[in-house]
């Protein structure tokens, strides 16, 4: 573990630096609804990308349902809010109701098919996750089906400065916390099981222990992105259950790096930015009206291109230069 | 008593087009280990295809003529494309066949927009028989007759021809085939084109039992077919026929009863058999 | 000159399995590939059939490092891997059809010689090759090496596993087709090894370490002891 003061010496640390206070201020230099919610809703899709690695880039699963824990959240902050009334109260307790069904859900899920190969695992995710939209969509009286749900928060949790901070607080909370879960002994175990799953179990680790944990954790992280979301957006709709949407975690995961810290966020970051540039052309242009053809297009084009994202072109650089500099 | 003999004719034909549509996904994956996300695809191609060609020539024979090829037209430059580059790559194979799945969807919808066309039966295979007292449409006996000629043939050249043994053989064991002097690359594409040729000709027939046909039949069909793929086992021909033709029962038995509880009841079903016989009902592949 | 292997280097992954592996096999010669668990043997045949990625290979004359498996099997070398690779839902007949390239009409002499070199498999000619003993299991995996009248066949550790009274059997097998097929073995059990080998190569971490006539290696028991670690009967 590096000591603050070694810490504070390497220039990664001086980047984080200026970029936390660059969101701490930035409602001060522009307070825009458009720019708060566009950084907003980069910190959320960060938050559940990081999430989604931990389970994918760190202990080697792949889960094609993990959106499910997002939109549940964001779903159950909702139908409290819509029912129950703003109040702060009622939403601690959506708030602690969505963490404990992202626990059970993903212990429960996770028993059922973890122990299958990988390729059940996804097959089973993804027919979870299509459950899930159907049942938001078909169940109207909860859900308000297609139309969506709209709905209010408290009223301190109301305002664009408040959200902005409540979704940012929550983000530097989730990736600090990434940071000491990864280096823990917990994280370097699940590493392990990523590596090779054979020797992790040979060694006398409970793997599938491990992976539930792992599982859950995911999960109420994927949780608070789907708060968060339900703070910024005020408004849900089926569509955030569905594969699309973990598959989205999962492209920014790739196209930052998996298995990084970093790599998650610079992808939700990218991907984020490129979406809602690609919506507004698409507006201007009716050829464009089709535009998620680009991004099954670009799934196509980061794997055939770039396995190893962005982050791997950063670490590949750094050491042809820390090379050049022993020449 | 003949609203279950119409049920059971109906979800038979359904189980029937199912099984056509899952039973080159799981020989796919069995063969070659490859999870292909967008088989669901073919089968919508194959229902284009032959809806487009039918009003065109007027001809149902040629129509799904034009359904098999573009399903195996375009399951050939997707195999090309798509499938070789990520042979050895499982994380890559669900993304790129994603992508594949995406873009060839968006496609459609392009030409023929997003919303249903028309899709009517055909001159000669319309109208109903009187079976047992209940009016039977001709057009689902003629579904489930030549579905069961076509998995006869199948099922032929898989039991008797070399290739077919070399198939089975290397869904046991595709590096001992390899080993033994077969091409097996040439086999795996083979045999992708087939799967996804035979999705399409299960596309061909869906149209006329709703009349109408969409976009959102690929990602429906997609979810069936994992389905019964999970449930007949992979790699298991005849498996797949079984859990169709159960999936295909169960879900028009459930529609009549309560049409909410069809997905949940399909999702049920596949839990059940993961927990029970993860290797599905006939499957040899190891599911733990 | 069959086989001829030069300081072969080979790498799964980032390990460097293979460091200098020296091997020749002539026509019509048993050579044993000797050593204890993990120097290599296996990956050596798997080099040869073209399964892992490897430097040079000299056969026939030509290099064949860096050709797919089944362009190496065209070339008359078959590989019958440790755990025999049967075909446990194919019937013995299919595991044969498989296993014979061209038209079976053309390959019904070859198929008549195997079955006479194993009576057993013709008995099980129907049965699904999964219910055969496990005698039978090694009988089929040789048969299916020579149904192509290959140059070359490569066992790996076949007597593995094997009764005693079936482990005779195997070298009476060996012995036949020896006339018809030059034989690389590889095995552990070294009396069973000293009965038909003509040459031996000892591979000890990716490396050979003594390589020549089997029936020097026969009477240098001090080398038995030293590089095959067990006790020599």
């Amino acid at each position: 573990m590096l000591t603050t003061k070694s810490w504070l010496k390497s220039p990664a640390a001086w980047l984080i630096l200026a970029a936390l206070i660059l969101l701490a201020v930035l409602p001060l230099v522009n307070s825009s609804r458009f720019v708060l919610n566009m950084a907003s809703s980069i910190a959320i899709a960060a938050i559940f990308a990081v999430s989604y690695n931990l389970l994918c880039g760190f202990t080697g699963v792949f889960s094609l349902g993990h959106a499910v824990f997002f939109g549940s959240s964001a779903y159950i902050i909702g139908i409290i809010m819509n029912r129950l009334g703003a109040s702060p109260w009622f939403f601690l307790l959506a708030t602690v109701l969505a963490i404990i069904l992202a626990v059970l859900l993903g212990l429960f899920v996770g028993y059922l098919a973890l122990r299958l190969k990988a390729i059940y695992y996804a097959m089973v995710t993804f027919a979870v996750a299509e459950l899930f939209v159907i049942t938001a969509d078909k169940w109207r009286e909860m859900t308000g089906g297609q139309d969506g749900l709209l709905f209010q928060v408290p009223s301190f949790l109301a305002g664009k400065f408040a959200a902005y901070y409540t979704v940012i607080i929550l983000f530097v909370a989730v990736v600090f916390f990434m940071y000491r879960f990864l280096d823990s002994p917990t994280g370097k175990i699940l590493v392990a099981i990523r590596e090779n799953e054979t020797r992790a179990s040979a060694l006398g680790f409970n793997v599938l222990r491990y992976k539930l944990l792992s599982n859950a954790v995911a999960g109420i992280l994927a949780c608070f992105a789907g708060i968060a979301y339900a703070v910024l957006n005020q408004f849900v709709m089926p569509n955030i259950l569905d594969v699309n949407q973990t598959i989205g975690a999962l492209l920014m995961t790739i196209v930052g790096g998996m298995g990084t810290l970093a790599g998650p966020v610079i992808g939700a970051t990218f991907i984020t930015l490129f979406g809602d540039w690609l919506a507004r052309l698409a507006k201007l242009h009716p050829l464009l009206e089709r535009w998620p053809i680009i991004f099954g297009l670009l799934y196509i084009i980061i794997i055939l291109t770039m396995p190893g994202g962005i982050m791997s072109g950063y670490y590949k650089l750094k050491f042809w230069w820390s090379r050049s500099k022993q020449k | 008593m003949d609203i279950f003999l119409i049920l059971t004719i109906n979800g038979l034909a359904t189980g029937l087009l199912l099984f056509m549509m899952a039973c080159g996904l799981s020989i796919i994956f069995g063969l070659m280990g490859i999870m292909n996300f967008a088989h669901g695809v073919f089968f919508v191609i194959g229902a284009y295809a032959s809806t487009w060609t039918y009003a065109l020539t007027g001809s149902f024979a040629v129509a799904m003529l034009a359904g098999i090829a573009a399903g195996a037209a375009i399951g050939w430059l997707t195999e090309i494309t798509i499938i070789r580059p990520v042979y050895k790559n499982p994380i890559g194979q669900i993304l790129i066949t994603l992508g594949a799945f995406i873009v060839i969807n968006e496609l459609i919808k392009m030409i023929w927009g997003p919303n249903v066309i028309a899709s009517p039966t055909p001159d000669l295979l319309q109208g109903e028989v009187n079976i047992l007292g209940a009016s039977i449409s001709i057009y689902r006996i003629f579904i489930i007759v030549f579905s069961c000629l076509v998995a006869l043939v199948v099922q032929l050249a898989l039991t008797k021809t070399r290739l077919g043994m070399i198939v089975r053989a290397g869904v046991e064991n595709a590096e001992m085939v390899n080993i033994l002097g077969v091409n097996v690359r040439r086999v795996f594409a083979l045999v992708f084109i087939l799967g996804t040729g035979l999705a399409a000709l299960g596309g061909t027939m869906i149209g006329p039992t709703m009349g109408q046909i969409g976009p959102f039949l690929s990602s429906q069909y997609l979810l069936l077919g994992f389905i019964v793929v999970v449930i007949g086992g992979m790699g298991s021909f005849i498996g797949s026929m079984v859990a169709g033709i159960i999936v295909g029962l169960a879900n028009n038995y459930i529609i009549w009863l309560y049409p909410p509880a069809a997905m949940p009841l399909n999702i049920i079903l596949m839990s059940v058999i993961l927990l029970v016989k993860p290797t599905g009902l006939m499957g040899i592949k190891e599911a733990v | 000159m069959l086989l001829s292997i030069k300081g072969l280097q080979a790498f799964i992954g980032q390990f460097h399995i293979l460091q200098g592996v020296d091997l020749e096999v002539r026509e019509g010669e048993v050579v044993v590939l000797l050593g204890r668990n993990g120097a290599g043997k296996t990956t050596t045949l798997r080099c040869i059939m073209g399964l892992v990625s490897s430097s040079a290979i000299e056969y026939c004359g030509q290099n064949i490092a860096g050709l797919p498996p089944y362009k190496i099997a065209a070339q008359g070398i078959s590989l019958v891997p440790e755990d025999q690779g049967i075909f446990s839902t194919l019937t013995v007949a299919e595991n044969m059809r498989v296993a014979l390239r061209g038209s079976a009409r053309e390959g019904q002499k070859n198929l008549d010689f195997v079955m006479s070199v194993f009576p057993d498999l013709k008995q099980a000619w129907h049965h699904k090759a999964g219910g055969l003993s496990g005698g039978q299991k090694q009988m089929l995996a040789i048969a299916r090496g020579l149904i192509n009248k290959n140059k070359l066949i490569m066992l790996d550790e076949p007597s593995k596993g094997l009764a005693p009274v079936l482990v005779n059997e195997l070298g009476r097998v060996l012995q036949e087709i020896k006339s018809y097929t030059s034989i690389l073995l590889v095995e552990q059990n070294f009396a069973f090894s000293k009965k038909i080998g003509d040459k031996f190569s000892i591979l000890s971490d990716g490396k050979t370490i003594m390589a020549g006539l089997m029936a020097d290696l026969i009477k240098d028991t001090e080398a038995q002891q030293k590089y095959l670690g067990v006790s020599t009967q």
